[in-house]
């Protein structure tokens, strides 16, 4: 999973490519300075579209706005009042970062609720308000009656742009004539970025972002709050961009709203889709191609087709201007990427495995994977024996909840009470209501009327990452995982919500940090052994066997430290012994963990043999409750749901 | 009707096929049993054409399947209700239905097939105009087989059409294939339920890792030691 930064002889490269070029006269410098801007700009991108999965069609918006920030504070010349004099280029390069993060934020709230296609279009609008505004905002006059409080203010330098801009000031350092010094400062920017999105992805947070990105409402459901998490990728993407702009300005020393149209944002995402999004080194690796190709391959090869035009006597070859068609070339890059290495040149290969796919599981299943007592984790077991003293007899309790999708009632006026400690199965005829139960109690769904109480506290309202936080997690119907995300991963998310690591902490990583992401990989482990899933850490879940994955999803969910836990059909789809081995585990999470577990399943072996009290639903309303012998018994309950044939063989086929 | 001689099927570089040959006769239910990941899913996968065998051959009725479109084989006559359902979401349990029977072209038998499939699963008559992703788990599993019936295909597979279903529901599933089969429809169904799927069955063959290592008569597997062990969980 980790990347390292290049081997040293890439470094050693780095630092004396400048040199190289000089003494060869080849005078590249500057293109390539220019370049790493550009891939600056693309890491930044990543950060929203690699790892948070957000498609942004306009980030060069930030680009503008990190090199206006830059331009305002620091030309000499602008005719606002605001800036009699130039300020420091080396404190204007923070503020601009910082004033792009802010923007990322106000942008990034409206545009949370909306995903996809929608959040696309969003942002595509912004790209094209900035300049817009930048535009129009050269020539302000605002005019109440007849009096004009403002008039004629250039605050932006309209369409002309902000020309001079001051240049970084640093004793010794000839940024005035030469470009090798600007080469110098943005690789140090650059490698400080990088360095600290490596840092983030490998965090708490980067692993949060990644989860949203695979299944926002299975990360919501783990813990992770997806509103924060989304603006943290929005204001993070935008303050490194605030960085690149702003050495942008001060490095042409002018700037003009054409710099930061449309074209720029759709190559920005082309550099990250066509080195692989989420990779850093594939991000690195694209923004490189497309520059160079850009800024030296195209003039170069002009020059060279245009003299094989006059030798071969070609006059259109002979006049051909290959910058013109750059658009093109791209275009055709990109398709032909897409066609060949659909994740990206540096892309991880991802193989095309259907859910049964892996042939070489050993054919028996292995004794060992039968859930012990011993293997239950030491932490697990202090956290739950350390939950506060039951005050109250039931952990949850639900009274009255209805919820109606349309003119449809999933759910009416259901009662429903877990004690403490106690396993309760939730029955019912398919469509009966019981995932809209499950639904709102996790928060997925809220509720139309009634009362739900978890450990004294009521849940009505709450979202649902703050119901895992309370102590409740679920596993779903139809497995959801995150399925390009390693099996230890999984469980890290898990374990999100009882970490504290925030941003500054994954970049910086002070001690306490370090720790607690050793203690948290530790605790995933043994959660992992617990559930029997050792030794498949750096899997990705989707390549995990069906039975494997429910076991996964298990752990995912006592990684968030629950004290209530929501199985939603664990058998499922799983065979005789399988069912047997996960029905042990249940037993043995309420036994020794004195878990309280709340079942929907429709193996009446498993819910009648460990169930202490069944609840049957049909049409969304409570038909019966009672212990498993009572319900087997139950008129209705057979009638509705076992069926008369429940104990008889059914008839043979005739042959 | 179907036959799978010597099938190697590959995702990448795993191999989840390993010479896989089973056949099915007109007329038939025969039914593939096996663990998670043993490669069933594979198996009707590769008779679909949603994946290519890199060796050997699947043939149906005399004709190669292995190097057709999957709408072409679909034209011949087979149809499937998968795993995990995959209806179309965001269209109505009818219009879901209609999409079953478009490669028909008897418009006139659609509408009498549309009554037995309401016939079977009342449920779905009350549901009719929902959308099928607002369905329950159950209730789309209902579907997914009525839309392979609305194709009124010669050769039906199923691919665990048990799974997320209650105990009522399981056993009138089970009663609708025999029904189904009855009718003259073949059918391949493929069944973590064993012990079901062994009963309405009149052949089954047991899969493990990409082969066939066990086949016979289902009365004669549901006697054999390696069944009633590993796959009816029996001590």
């Amino acid at each position: 999973m980790r990347e390292s930064l290049g081997p040293p002889a890439l470094v050693v490269a780095l630092l004396v490519y400048p040199f190289v070029d000089r003494a060869l006269g080849l005078q590249t410098v500057h293109a390539v300075s220019d370049g790493m801007i550009y891939v600056l700009l693309a890491l930044g991108l990543n950060i929203v579209v690699g790892y948070a999965g957000l498609l942004d069609l306009g980030y060069a918006a930030f680009f503008a706005i990190g090199a206006y920030a830059m331009g305002l504070l620091n030309s000499p010349v602008l005719g606002s009042p605001l800036y009699g004099h130039a300020w420091s280029f080396w404190l204007c390069i923070w503020l601009a970062a910082a004033v792009s993060a802010l923007l990322g934020l106000v942008i990034g709230a409206p545009t949370l609720r909306v995903r996809g296609d929608y959040l696309a279009i969003i942002t595509l609008g912004f790209g094209e308000i900035i300049p817009v505004a930048i535009r129009n905002l050269g020539d302000v006059t605002i005019e109440i009656g007849t009096w004009r409080p403002i008039e004629r203010l250039n605050l932006t330098g309209g369409e002309n742009g902000v020309n001079p801009v001051g240049r970084p000031v640093l004793p010794g350092v000839p940024f005035e004539t030469d470009p090798v010094p600007w080469y110098f400062l943005i690789l140090v920017v650059g490698a400080l970025s990088l360095w600290a999105m490596s840092r983030l992805r490998d965090s708490r947070l980067g692993r949060a972002w990644m989860a949203i990105r695979e299944d926002e409402t299975a990360a919501d459901c783990t813990g992770v709050n997806p509103v924060s998490t989304k603006l943290l990728a929005f204001a993070l993407g935008a303050s490194f961009s605030g960085f690149a702009g702003s050495i942008y300005a001060a490095k042409l020393q002018a700037i003009t709203p054409g710099a930061f149209e449309f074209q720029v944002s759709i190559m920005l995402l082309c550099m990250v889709v066509l080195g692989g999004a989420g990779s850093l080194k594939g991000v690195i690796l694209g923004g490189m191609l497309i520059t160079v190709f850009d800024r030296i391959v195209l003039s170069q090869s002009t020059f060279l087709v245009r003299s094989i035009g006059r030798t071969v006597g070609v006059p259109a070859l002979a006049a051909i201007d290959l910058t013109l068609w750059r658009w093109f070339f791209f275009g055709l890059g990109l398709v032909l990427v897409m066609l060949l290495r659909p994740q990206g040149l540096a892309g991880r290969r991802v193989q095309p495995v259907a859910a049964d796919a892996e042939g070489d599981q050993p054919l028996a299943p292995e004794p060992s994977s039968l859930p012990r007592v011993e293997a239950i984790p030491m932490w697990l077991r202090e956290r739950m024996t350390r939950a506060p003293a039951a005050q109250e007899e039931a952990i949850l309790d639900v009274r009255g909840v209805s919820k109606a999708f349309g003119g449809v009632v999933a759910l009416n006026a259901v009662d429903l009470v877990v004690p403490r400690g106690a396993i309760i199965g939730l029955i019912g005829p398919n469509g009966a209501g019981k995932t809209t139960f499950f639904n709102v109690v996790t928060g997925l769904a809220r509720t139309d009327g009634g009362r739900i109480t978890f450990a004294g506290g009521s849940l009505i309202g709450l979202r649902p990452n703050a119901i895992v936080a309370r102590g409740i997690a679920r596993t779903f119907q139809s497995i959801r995982l995150f399925p390009y995300m390693s099996v230890l991963d999984n469980v890290l998310v898990g374990e999100h919500c009882r970490l504290a690591a925030t941003v500054a902490g994954a970049v910086l990583r002070p001690p306490a940090v370090i720790a607690e992401e050793r203690r948290a990989r530790e605790r995933a482990r043994g959660l992992l052994a617990f559930v029997g899933l050792s030794g498949k850490d750096d899997d990705l879940a989707r390549n995990l066997p069906y039975g494997d994955q429910r076991r996964l999803e298990i752990a995912r969910a006592l990684a968030t430290e629950p004290r209530l836990l929501l199985l939603d059909e664990p058998t499922a789809g799983m065979n005789p012994r399988e069912t047997e081995t996960l029905t042990d585990l249940i037993g043995l999470l309420r036994r020794e963990l004195a878990l309280s577990i709340l079942l929907i399943e429709h193996d009446m072996e498993v819910v009648m043999g460990i169930s202490d009290r069944i609840t049957v639903l049909d049409y969304g309303t409570r038909i019966a409750e009672g212990t498993p012998a009572e319900i087997q018994r139950h008129p209705r309950v057979i009638e509705a749901y076992l069926g008369t044939g429940y104990e008889r063989e059914p008839a043979a086929p005739s042959p | 009707m179907l036959e799978l001689a010597d099938v190697h099927t590959y995702y990448g570089s795993i191999r989840a096929l390993r010479g896989l040959s089973l056949s099915v006769e007109r007329g038939e239910i025969v039914t593939l049993i096996g663990a998670n990941g043993a490669g069933k899913t594979t198996t009707l996968r590769t008779i679909l054409g949603l994946v290519r065998p890199r060796h050997g051959t699947v043939s149906f009725n005399g004709a190669r399947l292995d190097a057709l479109s999957t709408d072409r084989i679909v034209r011949l006559g087979i149809a499937q209700s998968p795993e995990g359902r995959h209806i179309f979401p965001r269209m109505s349990v009818l219009e879901n239905l209609e999409l079953g029977a478009f490669v028909r072209s008897d418009r006139d038998g659609i509408a009498p097939d549309l009554e037995r499939v309401f016939a079977l699963f009342p449920r779905l008559r009350e549901r009719v105009s929902q959308k099928g992703g607002t369905l329950s788990g159950g209730e789309q599993q209902m579907l997914a087989i009525s839309r392979a019936l609305m194709a009124r295909p010669g050769l039906l597979l199923l691919d665990e059409p048990s799974m997320g279903l209650s105990p009522i529901l399981v056993e009138t599933i089970f009663r609708i294939i025999q029904d189904i089969n009855r009718q003259g429809t073949t059918i391949l169904l493929v069944e973590q339920n064993a012990r079901m799927a062994l009963r309405v069955a009149h052949r089954g063959y047991v899969i493990q890792t990409g082969r066939i290592v066990l086949h016979d008569a289902a009365a004669t597997l549901l006697r054999s030691d390696l069944v009633r062990k590993t796959y009816l969980g029996e001590k």
